[in-house]
């Protein structure tokens, strides 16, 4: 390799590295920081720590945990902040790089680290009302918290909550929420809910059928078809004389 | 009108040349959308090591050539040189992807793709001057050296051919700098990454 080559190389990867430290962010930073950071640019070191990445410790030097969500990092309220309610206080453990990265290259194509309701301490994962606001449809305008109950922590859909499994909601049954479930504890349930069922008149037909324990109404009846009766350990019956624990005859 | 000899450095040469430039591209944009397609992007970005690794590796056969190491047939070292460096390369291009977020990791690809080129034009050279030297065979036969030490001595001329020797003036030096844009890259990455 001729001398000339040699000098002509090496000033060039000279400028070439000096450019590296002048301009870190354009000549080896992944991709622009988020607007917030953006007078970090051009000071690398701090959020990485040499050889170890960005920290959580250098996060925090400026994001205290307890102010997250509350006040700017110069100690500001937060005029419009980004959740309804502040969660990070709430969180497990501080991870900041579990779910945030600030660069745009490395952010597009992260696949990991997005939030994740398992980071948040088991009291806050049932609050989902302190930071998701309920559907305005007719059926969730009827319920109030045990979400959980139809939905999971990963995905909003698919809904796994089929009530036809329990009762299907056809005819005189297609009713508000609170008629069977009363004060929405969707634990619980009661049939007697209308005029059509009174404790009463359910008691006197079920004792003329010869039947005493009428308490759980959908472990016999799953639907509004008087003839569609399941009985625990004997299967489906049509019509007839039939009930759990009924005296013979 | 086309002369046989023009015909012959068309498919001997120019042709498999182009080739390998395509496959090398074709490869590379459909493992990259393979890896966007199967959401395994994640594979791409640790490739770049493997693929590094490999060109490292393939670099036995400058140390063979310059006898800096004596075992092994040269031969043998130059076909995984080849290999090695295209197949490097191309998990190399892979891991770069298609995406523009910093200026020195490209250059330390746009010198790498240069090299590349640079390389596979080197092999086609490498071929016509195996051919020039071809008529140095039965010189060496008429010598009564064996098969083995005609082949390893036509080798010998073939990569020692002035055309050759012009080529690696301009080969090694784009080759320093594709090593030394790389190595920034790998050491700002070593210096900025959180290897968790």
């Amino acid at each position: 390799m001729s001398k000339i080559i040699k000098i002509v190389l090496a000033v060039n990867l000279i400028v070439l590295a000096i450019l590296a430290f002048v301009y870190p962010h354009l000549m080896v930073g992944p991709g622009k920081l988020i607007p917030g950071h953006g007078k970090l640019e051009t000071d690398c070191f701090a959020c990485h720590a040499p050889l170890s990445g960005a920290t959580t410790e250098r996060c925090t030097t400026c994001h205290k945990q307890e102010d997250i969500g509350k006040l700017t990092t110069l100690g500001q309220t937060i005029q419009k902040p980004l959740t309804s309610t502040p969660f990070h206080q709430k969180l497990l453990k501080q991870d900041c790089l579990a779910c945030h990265s600030d660069h745009a290259g490395v952010k597009r194509f992260r696949t990991e680290g997005r939030f994740n309701h398992a980071l948040l301490q088991a009291d806050a994962r049932k609050e989902c009302q302190s930071c998701h606001k309920s559907p305005t449809d007719s059926l969730h305008q009827q319920i109030t918290g045990n979400c959980n109950q139809c939905h999971t922590q990963q995905k909003w859909v698919p809904a796994t909550f089929d009530h036809d499994k329990y009762f299907a909601l056809d005819r005189d049954h297609n009713v508000k929420c609170a008629t069977c479930h009363v004060r929405n504890d969707y634990n619980r349930y009661t049939c007697y809910g209308c005029h059509e069922h009174s404790l009463e008149k359910i008691r006197r037909e079920h004792i003329e059928e010869g039947i005493r324990d009428f308490k759980n109404c959908v472990e016999c009846h799953r639907s509004a078809d008087e003839h569609d009766i399941r009985m625990p350990g004997r299967g489906q019956e049509q019509g007839g004389r039939n009930g759990r624990e009924r005296d013979d005859d | 009108m086309t002369t046989p000899a023009t015909a012959s450095l068309w498919r001997s040469h120019i042709l498999p040349f182009t080739l390998l430039v395509t496959l090398l591209g074709v490869a590379t944009v459909i493992g990259d959308y393979l890896l966007h397609r199967l959401d395994l992007v994640w594979i791409g970005r640790y490739l770049g090591i493997p693929g590094t690794l490999l060109i490292i590796g393939s670099l036995i056969y400058s140390l063979r050539k310059r006898k800096v190491i004596t075992s092994g047939n040269v031969k043998t070292w130059l076909s995984l040189h080849e290999i090695g460096t295209w197949l490097g390369s191309l998990m190399v291009l892979v891991h770069s992807g298609i995406h523009f977020n910093a200026i020195l990791p490209w250059l330390a690809t746009i010198a790498m793709g240069i090299n590349v080129i640079s390389g596979m034009v080197g092999k086609m050279l490498l071929a016509r001057s195996r051919e020039h030297v071809q008529g140095q065979r039965e010189h060496y036969q008429l010598r009564g050296l064996s098969k083995n030490e005609v082949e390893q001595a036509v080798f010998w001329e073939s990569v020692t051919f002035d055309a050759m020797t012009k080529w690696r003036k301009v080969h090694i030096p784009i080759f320093i700098a594709f090593a030394v844009l790389a190595l920034g890259h790998i050491v700002s990455i070593f210096l900025f990454w959180g290897w968790q």
